[in-house]
Parts: structure tokens; sequence; C-alpha cells
């Protein structure tokens, strides 16, 4: 068990609100400027959903890995990619951090343990079993976690993942974002086992379910199961329970949604709404503090995209770069 | 006869299954478990369950399982309907459920859960009994029983085949004030003051940061936070007085006694000192800020400047005396085919 008491320093508290802001005014601008028709591929947004990322990121160090989904930008962010380079991969530019080869799903950043968004549903949670099993030969205390959508929970990849997690014992997490839909089908119709805790137990290992829009809680639980991950405790599951303030991907109808539920958990249950109330509350911070924040992260953005719509995109020379790797 | 039932479809799943092992019980099994339920009560002539709806799965399970049932033959379920309230997932449903089940006019309310379950339906269940089934973390008020016999003894209650005075129990609560009147709640267990600053994962294992606990009754055979009372002093369900607590931190502590704060987890817990409070006696925090929990689960903050008052109620809820009902059943022949 680790020694967290939910007693975070003010600069930690300052670093969870400058990581969700940022993944919030990122994933709203990508919102308006993909409306203009200028970026290409797809974008699945992470609006909504940022405490997740950024409570289980806190408890991360460089050299831990994690693979995410194709809703990877509020992941990548959290773990630390550069945004001016994730802005000008969207947009397909020689200055991305893929050289804009990768886009909105395969933004990868190894050096920082940044496996790469993945749009193959599942797909990230045998990397992250192989990151672990790295870690455990090189007993480095470092762990491997895994973002999957609760649409991916059915995916046979995923499944192996966990069963070999548990054989093998080793230091891997596996979070289940749980925002209620896999792209426009609901859990209910679509998954027989209804609560991935159940799925867990079915390997052989712990699952918990938290609040998911709740900072304070996603923290409290991954610092427990990251320690015990790091301990030698072996693999866990976290369910973190959700909501997503865009559709699927950006120009989803969304028939399937009620006509006003966007605008109620917009209302209800933001998150970031939710942290301000929380730290402002008991003074740990003051709206004074989260100003600051807001005009820097905004002077980013802002940077960030009119950068990369300057940039020069790859040229006919770059087709065959970043292709293969000698090992 | 109409019998409530609340199944809570997220209780056990918390982080004490990753520091403490706790159990987790599947949803599969919580439907079976209703199954069960409802096994008995159609054998004792219950017509019908009135539900509380969930998202969870237990509805989509039961759903299923009756089909099969059906299909086998086995057609002595009383019929199943939900109550028509929201579902959100949060303890909000189940406060809906059983407000729309007492407007019903159920007989009962059965409920599947921890104390935390047991809470939130004796805070709306009024005059209406209760019958609980352990299938949370912190079992202290449900008991633990086959919920086969569990329905048994309901449907044998709700068709008038034990008379009152045998079947029913009055309960004590404990009422929490924030700020007369701004924010009030209950317990049926135990209230907790910790030093802890944010709702979080709603448990509590960090026993250093305990200030103060308040029982309505306290066993040494269970576990959670009552459970530091019950080494003290146990106290019995039905006494008429619960115990306040003033804790302290375990390393400055004169007095360190040994709880099993959660299945599993046996933690120091430094105790200062301990008083009977006295029905309708009022006690204010004296802790300076943090946070209170209600039956094991951190529910409302509070600062310096608030003033924060617990009441301990005599009569303030009914329960089902599972065991008297069966004994008398027995004796009385009231189990005949």
């Amino acid at each position: 068990m680790s020694d967290n008491t939910l007693i975070l320093s003010k600069d930690q508290l300052l670093q969870a609100y400058r990581m969700m802001k940022t993944i919030r005014e990122f994933e709203e601008r990508v919102h308006v400027e993909f409306a203009t028709g200028d970026l290409p591929g797809f974008v699945h947004l992470y609006a909504g959903e940022e405490a997740a990322g950024a409570g289980i990121m806190m408890h991360l160090r460089q050299e831990d890995y994690i693979s995410s989904t194709h809703r990877g930008h509020g992941h990548c962010i959290a773990k630390g990619v550069d945004v001016k380079g994730m802005v000008a991969e969207l947009y397909g530019r020689s200055s991305g951090t893929c050289h804009g080869k990768g886009g909105s799903m395969h933004i990868a950043d190894l050096d920082i343990g940044m496996m790469g968004a993945n749009g193959i549903l599942g797909a990230g949670a045998p990397l992250t079993c192989g990151a672990a099993l790295a870690s455990k030969y090189k007993k480095d205390g470092s762990v491997g976690v895994s973002f999957l959508g609760d649409g991916a929970s059915n995916a046979g990849n995923f499944l192996e993942s966990l069963n070999l997690a548990a054989v093998w014992d080793l230091p891997a997490i596996f979070v289940v974002e749980n925002n209620g839909y896999a792209q426009a089908t609901s859990r209910d119709y679509a998954v027989a086992v209804d609560s991935y805790v159940d799925r867990a137990l079915g390997f052989g290992m712990p699952g918990v379910t938290v609040d998911g829009t709740d900072f304070f809680a996603v923290y409290e639980a991954a610092g427990e199961i990251i320690s015990r991950a790091r301990d030698g405790g072996g693999p866990s599951l976290l369910e973190c329970n959700m909501i997503r303030f865009y559709g699927h991907f950006e120009g989803d109808a969304q028939t399937y949604r009620g006509s006003d539920e966007v605008e109620k958990i917009r209302k209800n249950r933001d998150c970031l709404k939710k942290f301000v109330q929380q730290v402002t509350q008991v003074e740990a911070l003051t709206q004074s503090d989260l100003e600051g924040i807001d005009q820097e992260i905004k002077t980013l953005i802002d940077e960030a995209f009119d950068e990369a719509q300057k940039a020069p995109r790859p040229t006919e020379a770059d087709l065959l770069t970043d292709v293969y790797i000698s090992y | 006869m109409k019998v409530g039932l609340v199944a809570n479809p997220v209780a056990a799943r918390d982080i004490r299954r990753v520091i403490a092992n706790a159990a987790c019980m599947p949803i599969a099994d919580r439907a079976n478990i209703v199954l069960r339920v409802m096994a008995s009560l159609g054998s004792c002539g219950v017509s019908t369950v009135l539900m509380m709806p969930e998202n969870g799965g237990i509805k989509r399970h039961l759903s299923r399982s009756l089909k099969h049932e059906k299909k086998l033959g086995h057609v002595d379920f009383p019929s199943l309907h939900y109550t028509d309230t929201p579902v959100n997932g949060s303890v909000e449903d189940t406060f809906a459920a059983t407000q729309a089940m007492v407007q019903e006019g159920v007989d009962a309310i059965i409920v599947l859960g921890g104390d935390g379950t047991h809470r939130a339906v004796a805070k709306y269940c009024g005059k209406v009994s209760i019958a609980g089934i352990s299938t949370g973390t912190n079992n202290a008020f449900p008991e633990q029983r086959e919920s086969t016999i569990t329905g048994l003894a309901v449907g044998l209650v709700v068709t008038r085949k034990i008379p009152p005075e045998i079947a029913v129990s009055q309960n004590k609560m404990l009422k929490v004030e924030k700020n007369e009147g701004e924010k009030s709640d209950i317990a049926i267990v135990d209230v907790t003051v910790t030093t802890e600053k944010f709702v979080g994962t709603r448990a509590l294992w960090r026993s250093e940061n305990f200030r103060e606990l308040f029982v309505t009754y306290a066993d040494p055979e269970v576990i959670g936070l009552s459970a530091i009372a019950g080494i003290l002093r146990p106290v019995g369900r039905y006494e008429p007085f619960g115990l306040h607590v003033t804790l302290q931190s375990p390393e400055i502590a004169q007095t360190v006694i040994k709880v099993p704060i959660a299945p599993g987890m046996i933690k120091p817990v430094g105790v200062k000192n301990f008083e009977k409070i006295s029905s309708q006696e009022t006690i204010v925090l004296s802790t300076e800020s943090g946070m209170i929990a209600l039956d094991g689960e951190r529910e409302i903050g509070f600062g310096p400047e608030d003033k924060v008052k617990v009441t301990l109620v005599q009569n303030a809820f009914k329960t089902i005396d599972v065991s008297a009902c069966m004994q008398y059943a027995a004796k009385a022949g009231k189990l005949g085919a």
C-alpha cells in the first residue's frame, strides 16, 4: 500500500489542473478547426474525460510506458508529449510528433514512454504487456498502463492480454475508460458481462471502479494500483466511469444520444468544473492561481495552431524515411 | 402482497479490492441472489416484486434468467416490475427508488448491498420495514445469511403469518447536520470524522487520520469503523444509547488498539477517550476541518467556519428480524406445505 494520503502539494494540484485544462483547450480547438475542413483524417476528442487521464498520469514517471486508443490526445498531453508537435501532427506537417506521417490516431513518443495512440481497438493492451515484461526483466520498478474504451473490452486481444498479464504476473494496469458508448453501440446492447471488474476477477486480478469524472477518486485509486504494480503486486484493472462531451468522432451525428444528454453532462458532470470547485472550496488553490494557468494555456494553444498551419508538409524525399527501423 | 427490492450493482467495487483483498461479488451472482429471494417470496404467496432499475447488469441477467426459468417450467416467481425512477448510476437512484416503493405501498423492502446501500434505503423507507442481504464490503448492518432464508422470512411477514411484534425491530440512527440545516444526512451504523480533504474513492482506511467516531451500535465481531467502538465498549443494536469515541494518531495516542477496519486489514487506531451518547443527545464535532464519512464512505466536507453536530435518534426505522421470524415460523408450524 502506498503512503498516498490525497494530500497533494499546491504545485501538484496546479500540475493536475494544467494537464486537464490543456487537454480541454486542445480538444475544444480541434473541434473548431476540424469543422473548417483543414484537418485531415479522423479525430476522436477526449473532452469531458480529462480527470481519468490526469488522475492516472500524475503517478507515472517518464520511464513508465502507456498505450493509448483512437481517442488518444488526452493521454498524449498528460504523459508529456509536446503540444505543438501534436497539433502539427494532426495537420500532417513535418514538424509533427511523427513528422506528419501518423496523424491523430498514431501519435507516439517513445522517449517519454508514449507507445502510441492506436486505431485498432484493444491493440494497445498487448503492447503494454510487452512493456511490463521488459520492466519485470529489468527490475526497474516501471509499469505499463493500457488505456482502453469500453468497446475494446470485448476484443480478443484485450482479453488475451489480461490473461497474459496475470499468468506472467506483470506490472501492468488496464484502464477501461467507460464512457457508455462503443462508437454508437451502448454497453447494454453489446457487453454480456456488464462489469469490467467482473472480467478482471475472471482472470484472477483485482479490479476497481471509480467515478472517472472525479480527479481525486481516480488519483487515489490509481496511486494504490500503480504502487502495487511497482512493488511486485501484479496487474490490476481500473474502470473509470466517465462521459464524453463530443461524438465518437468529429462529424458523428450522435443520433443514439438523448436530445439534452450532452447539455446535462456538461452542466452536471464536467470533471474540470468539479475539480475547480473541490480545490477552491478547501482553499487549496485560488481562482487567481487557475486564471494564470488558463492564460498560459490559451497562448500555448494559439501558438501551436498558428505554427502548425504555417509549417511545411513532408516532401516526396520523406516518403521512405521513418518507415523501417534497424535494431 | 408487494415487496420492494433494491440491489446495488456497484456495491463492493471500490479500492478495497486492491488495498485489502476485499470480496467482489460478480453481477451474475447478485442477480442469482435476487432470483433466490424471488423464489422464496413466491413460495409464500407474494404476488409482486417492485425493483430498483439500474444499468449495472442485474436487471439484464434477471430478465434472461426469468425467461429460462419460465421455459423450464418454474413459474412460481412473483411478477417483477421496476420503479419508474431515473438511473444515474449513483446513490440518487436508491433514494428515488425507495421513495417510489413507499409511495407504491410495498409491504417490505429487501436490500442487497453493504452498509452504504442500507443507509440509502433507511433514509427514505419511512415506516416500511427493510430486510438486509450482505453484498457489500463492510457489512456491519446486514447480517450474513443465505438470501433464500431472508426471502422466506420476508414472505412470511408480508403474508401476515408472523405477527409484527415478533417480526419487526426498531433501529437507531445518527443524524448529521451542518450549519443548522445547510446540509443534513444520516448514518445507520457509524459516523467517522477524518482529516482527509476530499471524497476521493470514498472508502476509509488511513487510520492515522481518524479523529472522531460515533456509533449506533458496536460489535467486536464485525469489520469496519464501528469495530473501533466494538473493541472498546460493545453496544447492542437495541440498547438505548450509542458511543462517541475521540481518536488521534496512533503515534501520539496512549491507547492504541488493533482494529479490522476493512476485510483483511487490521490497523492500529489511536484512542483518546470514549463516552456513551444517549437518545436525542447532540454532540458538536470538535475536529477543526476534514471529511465526515457516513457508514464508511466519505460524504461531507467541513472547514473551521462550519458547525457540525451529530444526534442519536431512537426508533428511527424498522427492520425485519429474520432470525426471530424463522424461529417463530418453525415453532408455530408456519412453513407447513
